[in-house]
């Protein structure tokens, strides 16, 4: 090759582009999460200071780990290229069957095998989506909801229909472990309970997968061109099954942590709230087309979410208007990242 | 194995005692369809082969069965020795066949290093997932390939996304994935269709390397040029069959073409009519982005060629006249009186008609019946005043219009997207007639279309002309312009540069117009 086709082909290759924000923007849509979230942060931080006390961001932080898990199990199949609205159902599954099997079966059950077990439990059921997914090359949309049903009918009318107002007492017990205990301003105790731990390590445990293992590229490969990632060799059934058996254990591990948080199973809890879930990760900026998006963007639209809904009341603006503020919020992302791209 | 002695076939290649890969007896059906029909192929390493063969002809089928897309009906596989008798596509990644199909095989939204060295440790763990990949190894493997083929293996190309890079280079980053795979055998589906000359020539001299590399390249084509130039052996297919094998010099192209369609094809020009006098198509001064302030007529019955390169306004220049894109400034008059097109509707108003280069994302509704495709354009002259469609009249001007595009296939009910190129090519041109154009702007119209096809096209459009429509045809392909149009304009950095009479010019001079022009205007 001549040295000059080699300078040309180099001067079309983007060679270290001067730093821009609409460049960031592009690359990393989290970053208008993050400033969404800031911005509302110290918008309700200036109404009404009390947002800043600790008591509050526990609350957030609280309220933060069942949608987490379940955003986390989403993103990752929407990394793939699938859509997945069955988790919440597997949730409420996974955490029914545990609580009533912990209760009439085996009362002694340690709080730590309950955990594994539902989430083992929750994988069962995510691995029966992705070999749906995989054998009848059906969308997962579709696929899903079709499994949201089944689950969801098979918990009511075959394992029961009874709201369990007194847990198992480890259950109880896991649920009212602090993390972190002190005393605020106005004297009553704030906790931060045990169970916030699992999302920040399920959140790097799904990092690492994702970035640092073969299946982890395999998801996003399918997610950018399910077709081509199958020439190329990655095994797409493979890819499939350990997909929806992750997010499913996700699910079934936030349905138990849901059931203790609250001390009480209620079976029809969970089932409808699908939607604000993947509002978070899209939000986070995922594509919904697949093969973008990361754990941390995930993260922040989660934030952004339960900030929205918990903190508005602090500023007096009706709860009626949460809905209304996210839908704002997701189409003023979405056009933004969309004329960021079409600029490109 | 056959009982060969223990020489070596070619003085090129060090180690084969016998071929690096075997087709043997190779049949396929697709249903009732006998695809292909016993393919006996042998290739050897650092050989260069030519698959050539009209639409249909079986060649994709023969490639996806070697990278493992497919099972073949009967038949076996034999790589270095081992025989199979069908592979999975790691099986033949692992064995060191790599295709890069037309798409590239690349992944949009993975960095260039990803895309690059990933599929060599997935090859190399035998495709298995659940493991943790080496990421000091994928950016040296990544640097190391793309040097190879002249790109650059900085960090902020190694992380740059597919999706951010011009085609020429993804075609150099598909052929690095195939360097650090270590392949012995690259396939290369049609790899130049898209590629300006001057990017052709890169990956010819890339091809090169890779053969004195000792690896095996097989391209299907359907450029014959561009065989010659790279030299090799010929491997012709009609109808599921190998019909020629050899080294390529010992055909001529006639030959080649002929035996390819089973019929004699000339190479002469196809124009033949003469244009009218009476002016057509005046533009005057027209500016777009990439055009600058372009001036040129168009007489009835005129065919006018438009070449350059890819960067050179040509394909704007199309796209202003038609509407797809409007003009900024300018002036364009049609039949003697001016016109204003800022959209494609206007365009259709005035009779002027565009067959878009990407006939298939930009020209065709392809899950949609011939039928639907061909009336598209004359929907409200056949509704009713309750916007009633008379299927009747449209049934019948679309097999009237299917018959003057001489098309393969008398089932207008077919979805355009089962036909081959040539027949889609001819349901679009067929469309526009159904408007009566004065004008019509063919872009491309021969990109992906084999010889026998661009045969009846190139006549379809001398058949236009004669009734007296002026045609314009944008191209790079320069032997269609020359056989087939009265003037050819060459366009460079937005302007014309030169013009020649396409009776008299030869390949050459039109070449050194559209390269050496730039360089002109840039010093």
């Amino acid at each position: 090759m001549s040295p000059t086709q080699l300078e040309e082909l180099q001067q079309a290759a983007p060679v270290r582009p001067p730093f821009s924000l609409a460049e960031l923007v592009r690359k990393r849509p989290e970053t208008i999460t993050f400033t969404l979230l800031v911005g509302i942060c110290i918008a309700v931080a200036i109404a009404n200071p009390a947002f800043l006390q600790p008591s509050t961001l526990i609350d957030i932080g609280r309220a933060s780990v069942v949608m987490g898990l379940f955003a986390l199990g989403v993103f990752i199949i929407l990394a793939a290229g699938g859509i997945d609205v069955s988790f919440t159902a597997i949730a409420a599954f996974t955490m029914y069957s545990m609580t009533v099997l912990v209760q009439s079966y085996f009362p002694g059950m340690p709080i730590a095998v309950i955990l594994l077990v539902a989430t083992v439990g929750g994988a069962l059921l995510g691995v029966i989506n992705g070999l749906l997914v995989h054998h009848l090359k059906v969308p997962s949309l579709i696929v899903t909801i079709g499994t949201q049903y089944l689950f969801r009918g098979f918990l009511l009318s075959f394992i029961g229909t009874v709201w369990i107002m007194s847990l198992p007492p480890q259950m109880g017990a896991f649920g009212r472990l602090p993390l972190l205990q002190f005393e605020s301003a106005n004297g009553a105790t704030v906790t931060l309970p045990f169970y916030f731990l699992v999302l920040p390590i399920a959140a790097v445990i799904t990092w690492w997968i994702l970035n640092r293992t073969l299946m982890g590229r395999a998801i996003f490969a399918v997610g950018g061109n399910a077709n081509i990632a199958s020439r190329l060799g990655y095994d797409l059934r493979k890819v499939h099954v350990f997909l929806f058996g992750y997010a499913g254990a996700l699910a079934g591990l936030a349905g138990i942590i849901h059931v203790c948080a609250n001390r009480q199973a209620n079976p029809f809890d969970l089932v409808g709230t699908e939607i604000n879930v993947i509002a978070a990760v899209v939000l986070g900026g995922a594509k919904i087309t697949g093969g973008t998006g990361t754990v941390l963007g995930t993260m922040l639209g989660v934030l952004l979410i339960v900030v929205i809904n918990s903190v508005l009341v602090l500023v007096g603006i009706p709860s009626t208007w949460q809905r209304l503020v996210v839908g704002v919020f997701i189409l003023l992302a979405a056009a933004f990242f969309v004329t960021r791209q079409r600029k490109k | 194995m056959s009982a060969k002695p223990n020489i070596p076939d070619h003085p090129g290649s060090r180690e084969t005692s016998g071929h690096f890969l075997e087709l043997h007896n190779i049949q396929k059906w697709f249903g009732g369809v006998h695809a292909l029909r016993g393919i006996d192929l042998k290739l050897d390493l650092g050989q260069a082969y030519h698959l050539l063969g009209e639409n249909g002809c079986g060649k994709s089928t023969v490639i996806k069965i070697m990278s493992g897309a497919i099972a073949p009906s009967e038949g076996e596989i034999i790589v270095e020795g081992e025989r199979h008798s069908a592979m999975s596509p790691i099986q033949s990644l692992a064995a060191g066949i790599e295709t890069v199909y037309q798409d590239l095989s690349l992944l949009p939204n993975l960095t260039v290093a990803e895309n690059v060295a990933l599929s060599e440790q997935l090859v190399s763990g035998k495709g298995r997932l659940g493991r943790v990949f080496d990421r000091n190894r994928l950016k040296e493997t990544a640097a190391t390939a793309l040097k190879a083929v002249g790109l650059p293996s900085d960090r902020a190309f190694l992380n740059t996304t597919i999706s951010d890079l011009p085609l020429a280079a993804r075609q150099l980053v598909a052929i690095a994935r195939a360097i650090a795979t270590r392949a012995k055998l690259v396939i290369m589906d049609e790899p130049t269709t898209s590629l300006t000359r001057r990017e052709v020539d890169n990956l010819v001299s890339v091809v090169e390397r890779l053969r004195q590399e000792n690896v095996a390249v097989l391209f299907v084509t359907h450029k014959l040029d561009e065989c010659y130039r790279i030299g090799g052996h010929a491997i012709v297919f009609r109808d599921g069959q190998c019909v020629a094998q050899g080294p390529i010099e010992t055909y001529t192209k006639k030959q080649i073409a002929e035996l390819m369609t089973g019929r004699s094809i000339g190479s002469e020009r196809y124009r033949s009519g003469h244009a009218a006098q009476a002016e057509l198509l005046t533009v005057r001064d027209l500016s777009v982005s990439g055009v600058d302030r372009m001036n040129f007529t168009l007489r009835k019955g005129e065919i006018l060629g438009i070449t350059g390169l890819a960067d050179s306004g040509r394909n704007e220049l199309a796209m202003a006249i038609t509407g797809v894109a409007p003009a900024r400034s300018g002036s364009i008059t049609l039949d003697g009186r001016p016109v204003a097109i800022r959209r494609p509707a206007d365009a259709i108003r005035h009779g002027i008609g565009y067959v878009p280069e990407d006939r298939l994302a930009e020209g065709l509704f392809l899950d949609k019946s011939i039928l639907e495709n061909e009336i598209a354009l004359i929907l409200t002259q056949l509704s009713n005043g309750f916007g009633v469609i008379d299927k009747q009249a449209g049934r019948a001007t679309a097999e009237r219009l299917s018959k003057e595009m001489r098309l393969n296939t008398t089932d207008l009910d077919l979805p355009v997207g089962a036909l081959s190129g040539g027949n889609q090519q001819r349901v679009l041109i067929g469309r526009w007639l159904s408007i009566e154009p004065k004008l019509l702007v063919l872009h491309g119209p021969t990109v992906g279309v084999d010889v026998g096809s661009k045969d009846t096209i190139y006549r379809a459009i001398q058949a236009l002309a004669e009734k007296g429509i002026g045609l314009i045809v944008v191209s790079d392909d320069l032997p269609e312009l020359l056989q087939n149009v009265d003037r050819i304009l060459v366009m460079n950095s937005g302007r014309v540069v030169a013009q020649f009479d396409a009776e008299t010019a030869t390949e050459d001079q039109l070449y050194q117009a559209m390269l050496t022009t730039k360089l002109e205007t840039a010093l």
